[in-house]
This record gives C-alpha cells, sequence and structure tokens, in this order.
C-alpha cells in the first residue's frame, strides 16, 4: 500500500518515526511499534543512520517491519551511498514490496559516531527524487532500461517550514515537486503562524504536508535543538510553559500537550500528521487522542 | 596551494634512525610553513648529521643542485627527514630511491592556484562549471556537501550545519540570484547531477 | 614540463545555451597560468568571440586579464574596464577567476569555460608528482610513492585484484600505484614493514572548513598588512640586534670615493701631499643634485686617483688619506646654532654644506629632498630596516634617539612640514618604546608601529602603511606631500646642526651566518671592508658571498679591498646561493609579492627578447628593485638583473 493512496482518499495522514539499534536485535522496536504504534498510525519512517550514526539498515528494518504487518516507510539518506548503490537499494526495496519512500540528502559525517568517514553525497534529495522517477519510468539515470516490470513508489521528501531562511526552503520543495515528490513531512513545528504562513505559500504546488512534531520533552532538549538543530525553534513562551510545572514536564505531561495542541491548532492546513517521538513511541497514542484524533483501522 | 603541518614530535621523533640528514623547504613560507616549531623540534633530534634549508625542491633539478656540496653527508646518512609538502617528499623520495626518505609534515590544501595568497573563494575543478546557474557562487565548494540542486535542510540562521562559522553555500546562491533578479535560475528543469568520469571529455555523456 | 592551466572554453553547444538571451557582451578572459611561459598571447577570447557573433550578439569590449583571480590587481584594473553599455560579463578562466569577477560586477557574470580536473595538486615545478593534500601523509608507508595520488582507487592496504601487466586497471598508461610501492620498499629492503603494518583507514574530516577557513584568515591577514605584496624573509636579526654599537678602531687610512650619492659624483678640492683635518671639506658638489664630501679622519692625502668602486664594481676617481691617528677637528666643525633660531633655508644650508645624503642605501642629497617644489606635510623617518640581517638602523634608535628626534625637527623645519613621523617596525620593539617615550611630549611627531614586511622600508611603501597613499606612477613622495629619509640620515643632519660635524662616519652591521663575530660599529666613511671583515673574525667556510647592504638589495663583493660608503648600511657573509634558471612556469608569485603591482614575469622575457616597449608598458621604471619576485621565483630566474637591463635601454632612449 502507498501512502499516496490514502492522500489520495482524503485521509488525515499519520505517520510516527523509529530508529533501528545498532545491533540486530529488535525485539523491543517491534513491541512497542505493535503496542502503540498500528492501530494509531498509518505508517511508520525507518531512519537511515539518522543524525549519521552507524545503525541497522533502514531497508533490513522495513522488511521486519513488513513481515510484522506494518507499513514501513522507508528512509533513504544520500550521505553513504553512490548514485549506483542508491538505485540498487531502491530496486531492492522493490522486491521486498517496500513501496513507500522518503528521500532526503541526510546530514554530513562529522555530526555522527564516524565523523571520519568520507561523505558521499553523490546526489541529493532532488537527483534522487528523480532518479526514484526514472526507474518507476523503467530506467535507472544512465540511461539502460530496467529488466521487467518498473516498480512503483510513494516518494517523498522533507521541507523545514519555521527555518529562517524558508524562501530558500521553498524554491527547494519547488524543484523536488517538479522532480516528482508526492508528499511531505516537516521538520519539527514549534510555531503554528509560521507553519500556517508556509502552508499558505506551499498549497500552490499541490502536493500534501504532514505538520512534523517533536515531543519537546524538556527544557534542555529545547534548548540544544534551537542551538544546534535547523529548521528547529523553540519560542520562548514555550520553554517557559515546559519551566513552570517541573513534575509534570518529567513526567513527560507537558511535552505531550504541547503537541496535542499543536496538532490541533495546524491540522486544518496540513493533509496529516508526522511524530518523532525520539523513544516515546508509548505517549503517541495520548497525543493523538488529547488531539481529539481516533485511532485507525490498520491498512495492512 | 600547499600548506604544511608538522607531524606529532612523537612521531618524527621515531623516524630520525641513525645518521639523519634533515632538508626544510622554505619554498611556499610565504604562504605558511612552521618554521620556528620546526627549528626547535629539529634541535631535539637524535643522530641529526646535517640541516639543509633550500627552496622548491618539488623541482628535481633544483633540487639536485642544491644538494650537490652535500653529497657526501647524505651518502652516510641512513635516514632523510623531509619538512615539505607532499610534492616535495615524493621528489626527494624518487632522488633517493634507494634511501629511508621520510616525511615529517601533512599537507593541507588552501583556496587558491596561483601566487602566496589564499583566496576566499575556492574552485573544485569539476571540470562542469554550474556558475552560471549561480550567480557566480560555486555549489560545488561553498556548500560542505556540495550539493547542486538547492539547499539540505541543515541550514540554521544562514550558517551551515557542519561548521557554524561558514555560511550555507546555497543560502548565499539563493540571495545573489534575488539581488541579480535571476531567480529563475533556479526553476527546476532537470537535476544536475555530477560527472565524476570525464567532463572535461568532448562527447557529452546523458 | 607538463601543462596545468586550469581551464578550457566550454563545447560550442554549452556556450550557445548559454549566450540565449543574452547580449552585449564584455569578455574578459584570464592569461592563464601553470604552464610555461612561450608566448604572452594565451587565452580563447578569440574562439569565444566568434561564436558569440555567429549567435548575433554584440560585443562590447574584450580584456585579457594576467592571474584574474588576483583580487587586489583584478579589481584595480576592473575599475572602468567594462563600459556602460555592457549587459552581461562572460568570464574565461577556471572558477577562481569567474568567482571573482563575479564577486566585484553588479550585473550578471557567465562562466563560458569549465576547470579542467587534475586529481591531486602539482608543486612549483610543472612535473608529474601531485599531492593529494590529505592532512594524513601516508608517504612514511610506502616508501615515499603516494597511495592517494597513484593508485586510481587510492586504496591504503595494498594493491587491488585489478592491476594487468604492472598497470592499473582504470588507465592502462598508468602503472599500478600500489606495484611501485612494493618495488620501491623491496629496494630499501623494507617489505616486512609493509606487511606488519597495520590496517589504514582515511579520515576525511581531516581537511575541513574551519581549519582552512582560519589558516586564509590569518595569512590573508599578514599579506595584505600594510601594503600590498612584501615577503617575509627569515630575518637572522638576532646575530647582532642586541650587540650595541662601539667605535671601530681607526683605520689607517681611508679611500673616500668621489661617488657616494645619487647625481654627479664630486669634484676634489685637494692635491695629493695636502694636510687635512676631520671633517673638512675635500670634494664639492658638481651640480643641483651632488653632494660635498668631507675627510673622515686627520692626515696626508696620498691619492687622488681611480679606485675600485664597492657599486659600479669599477675603478672610479677617490681620494685617499693616510691617517695621522689624531682625528684632529677641521675649524669648520662647531655647532651652528638651534633649530629655534636658523630659518628653514638656513637649515637646508646647514645640510647641503656638511654633505648629508640618504644613508638608507640611496644615497640622495638630502638638502635637494628638503627644498621641495611641492608643500610637504609629513617628514616620514624609516626606522624600519627591512632588510635581514640588517641592525645599524636599530641601534641607531637606541643609541642616538636624541639626535634622530632632534634631526626630524630640523627636517621638519626645513621642509615646512607641520608632522613628523618615525616608522618603526615591530621586531624592535625596544626601539618602539623608547622613541615613544622621547616623543610622548612632542604633540606633532608620532611613532607608529609597522608590522615587519619587506619591503616596508622602501618610501612608496611607508607612504602607502603611513599615509595611506598612493605616490603615482613616475612619481615622488614630494608629489603625495612627503619627505621620507632614514633615522641615521635624521642623526647625520642632528650632528651637522648641533656639532657642526659633516656625514663623515656611520653605523654599520656587520654580521651573517658566515661572519664569525658579528656585531654593530660606529665606522668611519673609506675604512676597508677587508679590514672590517676581519677584525670580526673573518668569514667561515668556502661557499660564502660578502655583500655590502642587505641580503636582498646588498652588492657582492668579489674584492673586499673596496671602501665603506656614506650610503653603506652593512657588510655581511652569506651562504653563496645556488641556482640555475629555467623557463618561467606562470606560478604568479611574483605578481603576487611586487610591492609595486608589477608583473615582473613579462620581464624575463621582454629583457631577452629586447623589447623594450614591452618594458614600457609594463611600466619597469616603477620597479624599486626590490628583489621580492627574484626571491620568490619558482624557476630561479634573475628577474632584478633583467629589469635591470631594461631600465637602462629605457633611459637610453631605446
Amino acid at each position: 500500500m502507498r501512502i499516496t493512496e490514502l492522500f489520495q482518499r482524503g485521509e488525515f495522514v499519520l505517520t510516527a518515526e523509529v530508529g533501528p539499534p545498532k545491533g540486530v536485535e529488535l525485539d523491543h522496536l517491534i513491541k512497542d511499534a505493535h503496542e502503540y504504534l498500528k492501530t494509531r498510525v498509518h505508517a511508520l519512517n525507518v531512519t537511515d543512520n539518522q543524525s549519521s550514526v552507524m545503525r541497522t539498515g533502514s531497508l533490513a528494518t522495513c522488511k521486519v517491519l513488513k513481515d510484522e504487518g506494518l507499513l514501513p516507510i522507508f528512509q533513504i539518506t544520500c550521505r553513504d551511498r553512490n548514485r549506483i548503490a542508491l538505485q540498487s537499494d531502491v530496486l531492492s526495496a522493490a522486491l521486498l514490496g517496500i513501496e513507500n519512500l522518503l528521500l532526503l540528502t541526510g546530514d554530513y559525517t562529522t555530526l555522527g559516531d564516524h565523523p571520519q568517514a568520507k561523505p558521499v553525497f553523490d546526489l541529493d534529495s532532488v537527483s534522487l527524487i528523480h532518479a526514484v522517477k526514472r526507474l518507476e519510468e523503467g530506467f535507472d539515470i544512465a540511461g539502460n532500461a530496467v529488466d521487467g516490470a518498473p516498480p512503483k513508489f510513494a516518494k517523498g521528501a522533507v521541507v523545514s517550514p519555521c527555518s529562517d531562511s524558508v524562501d530558500v526552503q521553498l524554491a527547494k520543495m519547488e524543484a523536488k515537486v517538479k522532480a516528482g515528490c508526492e508528499y511531505f513531512q516537516t521538520q519539527g513545528v514549534y510555531e503554528p503562524e509560521k507553519f500556517i504562513k508556509f502552508m499558505e505559500q506551499a498549497k500552490q504546488f499541490g502536493v500534501p504536508v504532514q505538520l512534523g512534531l517533536i515531543i519537546p520533552k524538556n527544557v534542555g532538549m529545547c534548548r540544544y535543538m534551537n542551538a544546534n538543530v535547523a529548521g528547529v525553534h523553540v519560542p520562548d513562551e514555550m520553554i517557559k510553559e515546559l519551566q513552570a510545572d517541573k513534575e509534570k514536564t518529567k513526567a513527560g505531561d507537558t511535552g505531550v500537550e504541547i503537541c496535542a495542541r499543536l496538532i490541533k491548532e495546524c491540522k486544518d492546513y496540513a493533509q496529516g500528521v508526522h511524530i518523532m517521538s525520539l523513544g516515546w513511541e508509548n505517549r503517541i497514542p495520548e497525543i493523538l487522542d488529547m488531539a481529539g484524533i481516533a485511532p485507525i483501522t490498520p491498512v495492512v | 596551494m600547499l600548506i604544511t603541518q608538522l607531524k606529532s614530535k612523537e612521531t618524527i621523533e621515531a623516524l630520525a634512525q641513525g645518521k639523519t640528514v634533515i632538508i626544510n623547504c622554505h619554498g611556499c613560507k610565504e604562504v605558511y610553513f612552521a618554521e620556528h616549531e620546526a627549528d626547535e623540534l629539529q634541535k631535539d633530534l637524535n643522530g641529526v648529521t646535517q640541516i639543509i634549508t633550500t627552496d622548491y625542491i618539488c623541482n628535481p633539478d633544483n633540487l639536485k643542485l642544491q644538494l650537490q656540496k652535500h653529497t657526501d653527508v647524505i651518502n652516510a646518512a641512513d635516514t632523510i627527514l623531509v619538512f615539505s609538502c607532499g610534492v616535495g617528499v615524493q621528489t626527494v623520495a624518487a632522488q633517493f630511491e634507494g634511501k629511508k626518505v621520510y616525511s615529517c609534515c601533512d599537507t593541507y590544501p588552501l583556496p587558491g592556484f596561483q601566487g602566496v595568497t589564499p583566496l576566499n573563494v575556492d574552485c573544485g575543478q569539476c571540470g562542469e562549471c554550474y556558475l552560471n546557474g549561480t550567480g557566480g557562487i560555486c555549489p560545488i565548494t561553498a556548500c560542505s556537501k556540495s550539493l547542486l540542486n538547492g539547499q539540505c535542510g541543515g541550514a540554521k540562521e544562514g550558517k551551515c550545519e557542519v561548521d557554524k562559522e561558514m555560511e550555507c553555500g546555497w543560502e548565499r546562491i539563493y540571495r545573489k540570484l534575488e539581488k541579480l533578479n535571476k531567480l529563475d535560475n533556479m526553476k527546476y528543469e532537470a537535476p544536475k547531477v555530477r560527472n565524476y568520469h570525464n567532463p572535461n571529455a568532448e562527447e557529452p555523456i546523458i | 614540463m607538463e601543462d596545468y592551466t586550469k581551464f578550457k572554453l566550454k563545447r560550442k553547444e554549452e556556450l550557445d545555451a548559454v549566450l540565449a538571451g543574452k547580449d552585449n557582451l564584455f569578455v574578459v578572459a584570464c592569461n592563464k597560468c601553470f604552464k610555461e611561459l612561450d608566448s604572452f598571447d594565451e587565452p580563447e577570447c578569440g574562439l569565444f568571440e566568434e561564436i558569440a557573433k555567429e549567435q548575433g550578439k554584440n560585443i562590447v569590449g574584450s580584456a585579457q586579464v594576467d592571474f584574474l583571480c588576483n583580487e587586489p590587481l583584478t579589481s584595480k584594473s576592473f575599475q572602468g574596464l567594462i563600459p556602460q553599455e555592457t549587459e552581461n560579463v562572460f568570464v574565461i578562466s577556471c572558477g577562481l577567476g569567474i568567482q571573482t569577477i563575479a564577486g566585484m560586477a553588479e550585473i550578471p557574470v557567465y562562466a563560458a569555460s569549465d576547470s579542467v580536473v587534475v586529481d591531486g595538486y602539482h608543486g612549483m615545478a610543472l612535473t608529474t608528482t601531485l599531492c593529494e593534500a590529505c592532512g594524513q601523509c601516508y608517504l612514511n608507508i610506502t616508501g615515499g610513492i603516494c597511495p592517494v595520488v597513484d593508485c586510481s582507487k587510492s586504496l591504503l592496504n595494498g594493491q587491488c585484484g585489478g592491476a594487468k601487466n604492472g598497470k592499473c586497471e582504470v588507465d592502462k598508461e598508468m602503472d599500478c600505484g600500489w606495484q611501485l610501492i612494493y618495488e620501491r620498499l623491496e629496494k630499501q629492503g623494507r617489505l616486512q614493514e609493509l606487511l606488519d603494518k597495520p590496517v589504514e583507514l582515511r579520515d576525511y574530516s581531516k581537511v575541513n572548513h574551519k581549519f582552512v577557513s582560519e589558516y586564509v584568515k590569518s595569512v590573508r591577514e599578514e599579506r595584505y598588512e600594510g601594503y600590498y605584496g612584501g615577503i617575509h624573509p627569515t630575518e637572522f636579526k638576532e646575530l647582532s640586534e642586541h650587540i650595541a654599537v662601539v667605535p671601530f678602531p681607526d683605520p689607517v687610512n681611508v679611500v673616500i670615493p668621489m661617488s657616494q650619492h645619487a647625481g654627479a659624483p664630486a669634484e676634489p678640492i685637494v692635491t695629493v701631499g695636502q694636510q687635512v683635518k676631520m671633517g673638512q671639506k675635500i670634494a664639492q658638489a658638481a651640480g643641483f643634485i651632488s653632494s660635498a664630501i668631507h675627510a673622515s679622519v686627520s692626515g696626508t692625502v696620498v691619492a687622488v686617483e681611480p679606485r675600485l668602486h664597492p657599486i659600479s664594481g669599477l675603478d672610479s676617481l677617490a681620494i685617499v688619506i693616510q691617517s695621522d691617528g689624531k682625528n684632529t677637528l677641521d675649524e669648520s666643525v662647531k655647532p651652528a646654532g638651534d633649530i629655534d633660531t636658523l630659518s628653514a633655508d638656513e637649515i637646508i644650508e646647514i645640510v647641503r654644506e656638511k654633505g648629508v645624503v640618504g644613508m638608507g642605501g640611496a644615497g640622495f642629497p638630502t638638502a635637494v629632498k628638503l627644498k621641495s617644489p611641492k608643500p610637504i606635510e609629513l617628514v616620514l623617518l624609516n626606522g624600519c630596516e627591512c632588510e635581514p640581517i640588517l641592525t645599524a638602523d636599530h641601534q641607531v634608535l637606541l643609541a642616538y634617539a636624541d639626535e634622530v628626534i632632534y634631526g626630524l625637527k630640523a627636517m621638519m623645519k626645513a621642509s615646512g612640514a607641520p608632522k613628523g613621523v618615525i616608522a618603526i617596525e615591530d621586531n624592535k620593539l625596544d626601539a618602539v618604546e623608547l622613541l615613544q617615550a622621547k616623543t610622548a611630549d612632542i604633540e606633532n611627531i608620532e611613532i607608529v608601529v609597522a608590522k615587519t614586511k619587506y619591503p616596508q622600508g622602501a618610501e612608496k611603501m611607508l607612504i602607502k602603511r603611513v599615509m595611506g597613499k598612493q605616490v603615482p606612477s613616475g612619481g615622488l613622495p614630494m608629489d603625495v606631500g612627503a619627505i621620507v629619509c632614514n633615522v641615521s640620515t635624521a642623526k647625520a643632519v642632528s650632528d651637522a646642526i648641533q656639532l657642526g660635524m659633516p656625514l663623515v662616519e656611520r653605523v654599520v652591521t656587520v654580521s651573517g651566518n658566515r661572519m664569525n663575530k658579528p656585531g654593530n660599529y660606529l665606522v668611519k666613511i673609506g675604512t676597508s671592508v677587508k679590514d672590517i671583515v676581519n677584525h670580526c673574525g673573518d668569514v667561515k667556510g668556502d661557499d660564502v658571498t660578502v655583500k655590502i647592504g642587505g641580503p636582498m638589495m646588498g652588492f657582492a663583493q668579489a674584492n673586499l679591498n673596496v671602501p665603506m660608503l656614506k650610503c653603506s648600511n652593512g657588510i655581511i657573509a652569506v651562504e653563496t646561493t645556488v641556482k640555475e634558471a629555467v623557463e618561467c612556469i606562470k606560478c604568479g608569485r611574483c605578481a603576487d609579492v611586487c610591492p609595486m603591482e608589477l608583473r615582473p614575469l613579462y620581464f624575463t622575457k621582454y629583457a631577452l627578447s629586447e623589447d623594450w616597449e614591452g618594458m614600457k608598458t609594463q611600466n619597469t621604471m616603477d620597479c624599486i628593485e626590490c628583489g621580492c619576485c627574484e626571491y620568490i621565483c619558482s624557476s630561479k630566474i634573475p628577474i632584478v638583473e633583467r629589469i635591470k637591463i631594461g631600465k637602462t635601454a629605457i633611459r637610453e632612449g631605446k
């Protein structure tokens, strides 16, 4: 099932994110997915060596989740593989019945735990989207014909609506759409006004956008993101909100409340929500409940 | 243009084996050469029979000429330590193929080709100049990831995620095109992809 | 020689596409770098113009520029280069040149060329040896063959399976790098090392933006400090900078040449056998630009005949005096008055009469300089002593600070300048401190500390640094309202007024790596260089060159039986340099270091082909012969020699 079908049906598409471990024991990940996510979100992003930290591959983890009856979104970054490997992995995904992709440029190598590695970036998000589209048309990007029936995917990408250079982001978004991108997940939003303003511009592209949320766990995390994470800005009032009731924040309740509120304020302008829970998968049901979003019927 | 940094003291000390001749190359001193540190370090090394300071040892004929009067001491040496860029070390090593020739420096690149003053702009020597689409700012060198199709999501306050002192190359490009009224350049027609094989070839590949 | 030209014209189809919709073009082409200089007609300007014209484009103008990426020089020529009606600029150059122009122009700039791909950096000779500048040199484990550059895959742990007959699978013309490494190590008996070495992994984070940009910033700051160009040769001033001045033992005789100054040689007014006293005038000025000369000892004139001259290398008229050892002063040696009571003209007359000439090396008659036909706003004293090794002016500042200041005041009064500056390089902080303390209460005299860079002491560089002004091409300091003199000259002016002593002695540095006992001496004019060198323990080694002056602009002496002159500030003994000139490789370093912003590479060829028009076009006459170009030349071309040939020809009206 390609999630583009859900968008086409007019569904408010819900997705969450899981990160494979630096190892081969996936039990915990699978358990959480079943318990908290299967009936609350339509699909699950599986990150690709996120933040340049080496972990078990997204493709293999996607397959495991698929076999568990879940709907995975294969995240692919351009940091670690050249165009040969990338196209090969895309075909491998199709072979394994994985039809949902999120195509990213990727964080730079020095941000992670192998800072000495050689950064590849042979392709970037735009050329990768294009490459996938070409494969769907039956050709690789060197012009060779694909053997047999070409694959078909739901091609997604990322955009940062709250970036301080939002005009530059919009230009990139347009390029991605023209290259063949069919849906977007945003970077974490904490400022509804900015998101709404962004969507006013973005809607001209006619492509569905999911509101991206990162659960604000504590003040420290917010300050870190403000200083270091691109496209993310937690406003002062929100930080004060987290500071106000320390016990509540510690219990994770403030963060959950904030997320729910953000969904309520923004959902009329978005075509879905993507929650990045950073290990707090178990709070997702609560967030969706508070936001007034009912459980879903699993699509697989 | 090339500059050198001394390898660690421990590394250099380990390289000085037996009778050691040192060759310092000051040819690119105007760009950079850790003259003072090299002198200090060389004072403490054991077994040094001669310190030769000259320039442009990357020129094999000049090297031969400069070393002529030191023939005897070099022949008697067990090790030759070279304080120069990689080109100089390789040239010395080629001239004394039977001798142990060691590099005491690591070589780094600075932007710029001619002269002795590095530039604020760099050329990636990609062979397929992209400057026409970017208002004259090179995406290969101004972007840490050498992206060709626009900004990634990593820029914060106009700075690159890799180094906060570095401006996001693609943001600079966007602003420049805006200023020139050429934002149309960024309109997508086909994705730009590098040709790593033979960009200078007469026939286009795709 | 290899050709490492950095760019070639784009393919016609691509150019047609770029040209579409653009008209009224100005074409800038770079004259290329890093290839043998066989002709000055390089770029593909003509070819591009043809393509543009085919498209019916209007070419508004074109220019061929040397070293387009040299920002300061290019931005200077750029002003006024592009005509008003230009709408688009097309640049034929590597990416650096294009970006340099794009950074300067307000209108759109386009690339008509692509860079040429080379993996790795070449050195300063156009050989096939390359370096990848990876920041983690592997040459020590490979016997001096680079695995990053010489292996197509840049492998670090040995050969891959692709080599066939010792050739690389990627390029059959290329030797397998790892095979070469194996053979080299085998030759050196180091194969076991190769087998025992730990696994190597490249660290790609070594070369990063932060590292590079910090170096770029610091090197650029240092290079552009004060004035464009210049170099930082190793100074060796520690050999003599802490040695206080002592009087050199009185010479037994002195040989005083008639030509110790710019302009006409002086005419002797004494005869053989005549008794003379110290400070007595023995030769009179012979024209407007000339100078009187005085006896530096008391004794008998034993000869008035041609003697070997240290600068011309030829014999020229000199007065030889046998000293009586008494140093009896002439009657004319008496105080002339005070600056406050003497008029400007009276001061100038004293300076003229007492034979004061520029002691920084040029020997220009100071009185002529002071009587400037143009208004003077500043008297600038050169206390920089930018030549390596020399420490004479430094010692003059330390030992004779009061006299230097007095002399400056006198020169200010004589020229009518309201302000005075003493410029001192920052390698003489003790002198700076002393002079600052002594001038603290003098409102119109300032001490300027200049960052050490050769040739900061040259008058045009001083003016640039201190006044921020540029002396016009072919012009003089007075054109921008300045008079520049050496600090020793200022002391001589002070002695002339306060003591009535003419210029008969000066501080000289005797030093250099090959001088056994360096020192700073107060030497009488006419003292034998040989005697001085002997006194300083003679030179060590066979491969020694003795120069009068500094290493950069000094005059090598084959014969030490020559006398010290008024303008001789040093005697140095240095290792004889051995070099052989090869063809210019257009590395652009000469243009980068020339403080007069010339392009010395042209002189290398024009002198040989006797193209004097070409020399004129390239402003040879503006050259101050500082030697920076020759110092940095990677082809070891004797550029100053060639410039002098050109200047002589131009002066002769050729």
